[in-house]
């Protein structure tokens, strides 16, 4: 098997999130400490225990989408990938650039996309036995007819890339990585791999989610790890904080082109940053309430230090995982410092979840975004409602956006089922 | 390259319809005899299809010894942790000092049990006079009949963590899901962990069952799998004209990939190496396959090309043959594309005929399968062939084993959505 070891790139950025639908919005209103947390208006949530998420607001599939008939396949986590792709794509200006088809490739993360139970409804209606339940037998016969017959398509969680690679025609490598939370972090670890080792000279990478729906928030609300600030949305999402109670589910898309260095010069790209290293690593104990060791969250971050062949002593910024959970901010730091020891507590380290929820599948991604935005811009976002110390969580958490000058930093991206991921973007100015 | 890692295959652990291990499984293959039958894991009796590949005796606490999660696991996590102790014990590693953050974990899972009676339930508590669902008492049903603890289970990536919390696997993981080439893509990119240097072990393989209320109406629907009921075993029939779509089947494969020198010097008997990965995609059509087998050709020739062999140096191809039209059609074209004139002489066989689709978990099983029949110089036939059909017309090696001295193999993985996977895997050489 031929290996080779190129360097990678990122030379473009697409953003669909509850703070904007494109890199600007977001950027803007990420440093603006705008909150894009709120009640949920996608379906009614009277009665239930948590109504409030980071929905994305006036998102209009028609501007991304030439072909109406596309949309009825498409279901709102495909479109989103669709719309950031598409900034991101137009973003490296790889509609200009000319490059062989079978050298662009697609790469996301994404999760099992929940079954719409409104579009299931007639199926259902249809199955009910004379005893008013449901019969599987009759819902064979009589159900499975009320369906679409693409019903399945939209399930799959591949699509999302076959939608993006059939637009770009982009013939490459595809792949799509299922590990929950950190999915995004993922794939574009593995799309930095396919590039390093010659696979590939572009790819569109990246994670889409669309997570706020009723199973979703019944699973969250079950496990317990759902915050229920419903009379202060805006408050909901606070990590690392000692008032914090549990997540915010965010939706959107972050996409980014991952390109081979020589590649993006000889064409005289913008460069945001380079990827350096990825390293991923599994819980070792993990589950709601149960007893887990931080060693493997610092693993993954260690791996990817060492991968990236940077001193940790050069890492200025880290970009947390930081959810809100009381349990997972806790042990994010304790990792933190098992990584860095006392030169921990000198790291600026922040979480953009505070203003954007969780993005699930997607919220690796839009982590990496923002460093490749901050090296740019000289500046870091803030951990928006950080207000009071937690004993337990004592680090620099970037109360408010500030200056920093920034060589390396590190992203990090935890699974709640136990997989995590570190990558490494390194300041393209610096060499 | 001289220099550079390589990556050899020394345990196999094997769940699918024709049995448990290799050797129930080799038995049937080389024998031609079906796993399909009448599907029992639901009452499937309104479903337009009835008949599945379903695995049989498996007995998940005997495989998987004392857990206390065992009635939560799903069945993705219970096969795949079953085959990966299989091949762990197969492999001989279990006696061997290795260093945790060595050893990773690379799968290509589908999903667990989606209960979908549980959801058609809640639906149908729910639904409103309009024939509507009234959200929030779906929402408030749902909140007080799940089971959360075995709702997470559902997720395609547990049985990484299973896995890599039995083996005690602290070194890189992933799971990837391109449909039915997952666990193809899986063990490619595993090797690639290996040769990279970021591991000297990697369980790698997939695991899957669609065999649910969910996956047997979405394949329906959309007219994917074959109704032949009434003849469970002849309805898996790759390449014969008479074919009416796929067998939806379920299983695991999982592999220890491991780098060459650690496997030679610890004595590990080597069932082959893992020579060449290619992928591709065919940004077509999200239902359809490129109709001239363009990405399928691609991804054949990015394999050899990595493996650095020529055509002629293959001696058989482990086929997707899945028993679709279109598939064994674009898929015969795309070999005949690739392979020009040694295409008439390459020995080509769909186990699918015998053991049905496994979907995500088809690639890895059919992996070992190659090694197999390197191994013991016996290719598995396609069975089922009665019907020629003109525009399938190569070697399928029909209905009977046939004994053959094959140095390299190549096995392809073609997904629904466009992901095309080839892999090489040769004889090893010390």
């Amino acid at each position: 098997m031929i290996q080779k070891k190129r360097r990678v790139v990122i030379s473009g950025v697409g953003v669909i999130s509850p703070l904007g639908l494109s890199r600007d919005e977001f950027w803007t209103n990420l440093m603006a400490r705008k909150s894009g947390v709120a009640g949920i208006t996608l379906f009614d949530t009277a009665g239930f225990p948590t109504r409030i998420a980071a929905e994305v607001k006036g998102f209009d599939p028609l501007k991304y989408i030439e072909k109406k008939k596309s949309l009825k396949v498409m279901i709102r986590d495909m479109q989103f990938a669709v719309a950031a792709a598409r900034e991101a794509a137009g973003d490296a200006g790889l509609g200009n650039a000319r490059f062989d088809p079978e050298r662009l490739g697609v790469v996301f993360g994404a999760s099992m996309i929940s079954t719409d139970p409104c579009e299931l409804a007639p199926a259902i209606a249809q199955s009910r036995g004379e005893d008013g339940q449901f019969d599987l037998t009759k819902f064979g016969v009589e159900g499975i007819p009320k369906l679409f017959p693409l019903w399945l398509l939209k399930q799959l969680p591949n699509m999302l890339a076959s939608h993006v690679a059939i637009m770009y025609n982009a013939q490459g490598p595809s792949n799509t990585i299922t590990s929950g939370c950190s999915s995004s972090a993922h794939a574009i670890g593995e799309a930095f791999r396919i590039i390093s080792r010659g696979g590939a000279d572009l790819i569109i990478t990246g994670g889409a989610s669309s997570c706020i729906t009723p199973l979703k928030l019944i699973r969250y609300h079950r496990l317990g790890v759902l915050s229920k600030r419903n009379d202060a949305p805006e408050k909901a999402s606070r990590p690392f904080d000692a008032g914090r109670d549990g997540f915010v589910i965010g939706e959107g898309a972050g996409m980014l082109i991952l390109e081979e260095r020589e590649h993006a010069r000889a064409r005289g790209a913008r460069v945001y940053a380079e990827i350096t290293g990825y390293g991923s690593a599994v819980d070792m104990q993990s589950g709601p309430g149960g007893s887990i060791e931080p060693s493997s969250k610092a693993r993954a971050m260690r791996a990817a230090i060492a991968d990236s062949g940077t001193p940790a002593g050069e890492i200025d910024y880290i970009s947390a995982h930081g959810n809100s959970i009381p349990f997972t901010d806790r042990l994010e730091t304790m990792a933190i410092k098992e990584v860095w020891g006392p030169r921990a507590y000198e790291i600026p380290v922040s979480s953009i979840k505070g203003q954007i929820g969780d993005l699930g599948p997607a919220s690796g991604a839009m982590g990496l975004i923002s460093i490749a935005l901050a090296l740019g811009r000289g500046s870091i976002p803030c951990t928006y409602n950080y207000e009071t110390k937690d004993p337990e969580c004592d680090l620099d958490y970037v109360p408010r956006p500030r200056e920093a000058a920034i060589r390396c930093a590190v992203c990090n991206s935890f699974d709640f089922m136990g997989q995590n991921v570190s990558l490494v973007l390194r300041n393209a100015e610096s060499d | 390259m001289s220099g550079q890692r390589r990556v050899v295959i020394t345990g196999i652990g094997l769940v699918t319809p024709l049995g448990i291990g290799i050797e129930q499984n080799w038995d049937s293959l080389v024998n031609g005899r079906s796993g399909i039958s009448r599907l029992t894991h639901f009452n499937a009796s309104g479903f337009p299809t009835r008949i599945a590949g379903q695995v049989k005796g498996f007995n998940a606490r005997r495989m998987l010894g004392p857990r206390d999660d065992i009635d939560c696991l799903g069945a993705h996590s219970r096969f795949s942790l079953a085959a990966a102790r299989l091949a762990h014990e197969d492999s001989g590693l279990g006696g061997c000092a290795l260093k945790p953050e060595r050893v990773g974990v690379y799968l290509g899972c589908g999903e667990g049990d989606p209960s979908f009676l549980w959801l058609a339930r809640r639906i149908s508590e729910s639904l409103d006079a309009d024939g509507g669902v009234f959200i929030p008492r779906f929402l408030s049903r749902g909140m007080e009949m799940l089971n959360p603890r075995k709702d997470i289970e559902y997720e395609p990536n547990k049985p990484v963590y299973h896995i890599s919390n039995l083996f005690n696997a602290h070194g890189p993981n992933s799971n990837c899901l391109t449909a039915c080439a997952a666990s193809a893509q899986a063990l490619g990119e595993a090797a690639c962990t290996i040769v990279r240097g970021d591991a000297e072990v990697m369980f790698a393989g997939g695991a899957h069952s669609m065999i649910h209320p969910m996956g047997l109406a979405g394949f329906s629907l959309l007219n994917a799998i074959s109704t032949r009921n009434d003849e469970p075993e002849k309805a898996s029939r790759p390449f014969d004209q008479k074919r009416d779509g796929f067998v939806l089947s379920e299983g695991a494969g999982v592999l220890i990939l491991e780098e060459e020198s650690h496997a030679a010097h610890r004595g590990a008997r080597i069932y082959g190496e893992l020579l060449g990965y290619g992928c591709s995609s065919d940004a077509y059509r999200i239902t359809d396959i490129h109709p001239d087998g363009r990405g399928a050709a691609q991804a054949m020739q990015n394999a050899l090309n990595d493996a650095r062999i020529s055509p002629p140096q293959v001696g058989y191809i482990n086929a997707h043959g899945t028993s679709t039209q279109i598939n064994d059609r674009v898929e015969t074209l795309a070999i005949k594309k690739v392979f020009g004139e040694h295409s008439r002489a390459v020995l080509i066989s769909s186990t699918k005929s015998i053991m049905g689709h496994l979907i995500a978990a088809a690639g890895a099983v059919e992996a070992a399968v190659c090694l197999l029949a390197i191994g013991r110089g016996i290719i598995p036939p396609t069975i089922n062939q009665e019907h020629p059909d003109p525009d399938c017309d190569l070697d399928y090696v029909p209905n009977k084993a046939r004994e053959a001295k094959v140095d390299i193999a190549l096995s392809n993985s073609f997904g629904f959505g466009g992901q095309n996977i080839c892999l090489i895997l040769s004889r090893y050489r010390g």
